[in-house]
């Protein structure tokens, strides 16, 4: 079950949305339009295709050519290995990643309210209700002490520059 | 003292509702266990070996009496009125129902506390010298720092599924009592040569079962870079710390397998895209922090040295108290005053209810309603008038929280060890009695001097026992609980780490391995050395010749050593040690 956080024009989410997934993963090359594969095969042949990023993906390596995908996905193998939420963190931030951002494997709800602060806007969860109560978790909070992809300044930059 | 502003309450209390939440999803079954675990971590809930145990944030160790009395209530409501302070300067309190914890939440936030963190693998607990904001030898208050590193790492969209626990400890005086140097950051602040504050880091100290001392990466770092350095630094730990074995998951793994060298270059690098982006921290946000820590109204009062002579004179149980726990006040006629929780007999760091509220009363009538948890599992008054002292005095020691015992070997540090801990291997805390019982002769512990003693009931360390002068280990042996000793260890600024004397003793043989081992000080020492000094200067061969001496081998006394107390978990549920509040089930 897909979850969507887009974002709209005015640079905020919108609500978060169940929605159907047009995107197939792939743990196989070779790449192509519709599939999400391995790095590897990606790289091989990149066009129109999704790319697949493990959590210990050296990305500065591969930064300037994963830009261009489509859609990047970064595995969870485990729900509680943060090592996804500092790539989303660089994709966003540092190398101008605009497509989607999805974040797949052991997703719980929860935790997908720290991946949307990181940068990401789609969570593969494993069925209608786990979606439901991730849409919930993802509005949660009303703000954080930290700066967020949403919301790049923390709350004291934000006062300051109002000042 | 910080206070929350409307959005600081806003998130304490919209935390609350989602763990009340995640709660009710977990008990509906819709939340796996692991994963409920790892969520209930995050806001300090353990379940322990025989009940739940909830760790309650002090941040940097510092109350209000408001807080003070609101944890004493919990205490009494939710537990079997008594809490226990950690050796991360928060509190802990045992046997609260899974189900009760949301409201204690909100309890807690009422009186703008929480859970937030004090367990799990995200950034834990600020610690910070408990005298900061009033020791004389202070250089910088690291307290606003402290509440600016809380704020940042405080639910951290980055940072709070690490590859494991995270400490930071930042120290601003001339003497290191926050232990910087085993800490997974230590921050020393101190003042450049333009007068600023500046910040020297050290990275991949810690204790457990690889006790490391931290190593320098970054001096005189600039107050704008504290927060965008510190997230430097996560992000290469976060990014490349193992996550394969828990055991190598602690920074100092990554720092000791890539080299420091090699460490600081990969989070300069990183600090360099970081450095001048969103999170750099300006000095209206400092000053803004820095307003809540304000010295309070101190009245201009004479130093009362000639009133207090006389005092100490007269009554030689105060005197004691003032030479070990009263320290100097950087306020004229102003002192502060550690009230130990190290009474002979109770489980080190247990508080009850009524301790609570009497210190909470006494912050108000001596100082400014303020009280601070130490490292050492005390409690701190940090404005006493000096000519209070002595009716403060009186007044402890009716509450068993007198005791002039602070840094000497009686002020034992001490995890709840087996008796309370699911991860122990041997019980700590009558260990820690068996000890205070044999040496109660005060004029012995006074005669030799300061020692830290520091008891852990296994290896992750939580009693610090590789940084007490004498640590204590407890080991199992095919199923059995033996206890090995060390000695040499230091926490402050010329860190050590203790040395193993040899094969592990039995819990009755301990006591007589620490008087061979003080033996052999008191006969080596030269004038005014101590105990450290003694070790450092002869080595540990003296020390390990006399308790595994073969012709005189240490023997269990005849008596039977006495069992702790009342509170202890057994078959029964214990009572508390004042059973007039004592709780029906």
């Amino acid at each position: 079950m897909l979850v969507k956080a887009p974002r709209s024009r005015l640079g905020h989410f919108e609500t978060p949305v169940a929605v159907p997934d047009n995107w197939t993963l792939a743990e196989d090359g070779p790449a192509r339009p519709g599939l999400i594969a391995p790095l590897r095969a990606w790289l091989e042949s990149p066009d129109g295709a999704g790319v697949w990023l493990e959590g210990d993906a050296e990305i500065e390596e591969v930064a300037s050519q994963i830009v261009r995908a489509p859609v990047i996905a970064v595995r969870f193998p485990v729900f509680a290995d943060g090592r996804g939420l500092s790539l989303g963190k660089l994709l966003r931030t540092r190398y101008g990643y605009a497509g989607e951002l999805r974040a797949f494997g052991e997703i719980v709800p929860d935790l997908t309210e720290y991946m949307h602060r990181c940068g990401f806007d789609a969570f593969v969860l494993a069925d209608r209700r786990q979606a439901q109560v991730a849409i919930a978790c993802i509005q949660r909070m009303s703000d954080h002490y930290q700066g967020s992809f949403p919301q790049p300044l923390p709350p004291y930059r934000r006062v300051a520059e109002r000042l | 003292m910080y206070q929350y502003n409307v959005f600081d309450q806003r998130f304490v209390e919209e935390r609350v509702e989602q763990y009340r939440d995640q709660t009710t999803r977990f008990l509906a079954g819709e939340l796996a266990e692991d994963q409920f675990q790892q969520l209930r971590l995050r806001n300090g809930l353990y379940i322990q070996r025989l009940a739940p145990m909830l760790r309650i944030a002090v941040p940097y160790g510092m109350l209000t009496a408001t807080q003070l009395r609101a944890l004493a209530a919990i205490a009494r409501d939710f537990d079997k009125g008594y809490g226990h302070l950690s050796t991360r300067q928060n509190m802990q309190i045992n046997w609260p129902e899974l189900e009760a914890v949301p409201d204690i939440l909100a309890r807690l936030a009422e009186v703008q506390m929480h859970c937030i963190q004090t367990s799990g693998s995200c950034i834990r607990n600020i610690t910070t010298d408990q005298f900061a904001g009033v020791a004389a030898d202070e250089v910088v208050d690291a307290r606003p720092y402290c509440e600016i590193i809380r704020q940042w790492s405080t639910y951290h969209p980055e940072f709070d599924w690490l590859p494991r626990k995270f400490k930071i400890a930042v120290n601003g005086a001339g003497t290191d009592r926050a232990a910087t140097h085993v800490h997974d950051i230590g921050i020393q602040v101190r003042l450049g040569e333009d007068g600023t504050p500046r910040f020297d880091f050290l990275v991949g100290g810690g204790l457990g079962r690889t006790p490391v001392v931290g190593k320098s990466i970054r001096e005189g770092l600039a107050e704008k870079d504290l927060l965008t350095y510190l997230e430097a630094i996560l992000r290469v730990y976060n990014r490349y710390g193992r996550r394969d074995n828990k055991y190598k998951a602690r920074i100092k793994i990554l720092v000791r397998a890539l080299t420091p060298e090699k460490f600081r270059e990969l989070v300069d690098a990183e600090w360099e895209h970081l450095r001048d982006g969103p999170t750099q921290l300006p000095a209206t946000e400092v000053a803004r922090i820095r307003d809540h820590f304000k010295a309070p109204p101190y009245e201009k009062l004479p130093g009362e040295g000639a009133l207090l002579a006389s005092e100490r004179l007269r009554n030689p149980a105060f005197n004691a108290w003032m030479r070990h726990n009263v320290a100097p006040h950087r306020q004229s006629g102003y002192a502060i005053v550690t009230l130990s929780t190290k009474a002979t007999g109770v489980p080190p760091g247990d508080i009850a209810d009524e301790q609570m509220d009497a210190v909470a009363s006494w912050s108000e009538r001596f100082g400014f309603g303020e009280i601070r948890i130490s490292h050492e599992q005390n409690l701190v008054l940090p404005d006493v008038r000096q000519r209070d002292l002595r009716t403060l005095f009186d007044l402890a020691c009716a509450e068993m929280l007198g005791q002039a015992n602070a840094g000497l070997l009686t002020d034992v540090v001490c995890c709840p060890g087996g008796d309370f801990c699911a991860l122990a291997n041997a019980k700590s805390i009558p260990i820690a009695e068996a000890i205070q019982r044999r040496f109660d002769d005060y004029d012995y512990l006074h005669d030799l001097g300061p020692i830290d003693l520091n008891i852990s009931g296994c290896m992750n360390a939580c009693g610090h026992h590789h940084v007490g002068h004498i640590g204590i280990l407890g080991v199992d042996k095919r199923g059995e609980e033996f206890y090995q000793v060390s000695i040499g260890g230091n926490q402050a600024d010329d860190a050590s780490l203790g040395r193993i004397l040899g094969p592990a003793f039995s819990r009755a043989e301990i006591p007589t391995v620490i008087e061979r081992i003080l033996d052999v000080y008191v006969e080596q020492r030269t004038d005014g050395e101590i105990f450290l000094d003694t070790v450092r200067r002869i080595g540990v061969e003296p020390f390990k010749l006399r308790i595994y001496s073969t012709n005189d081998p240490v023997r269990v006394r005849s008596s039977r050593p006495k069992t702790v107390a009342t509170r202890l978990p057994s078959a029964s549920p214990p009572a508390n040690r004042f059973e007039k509040t004592a709780r029906a089930g």
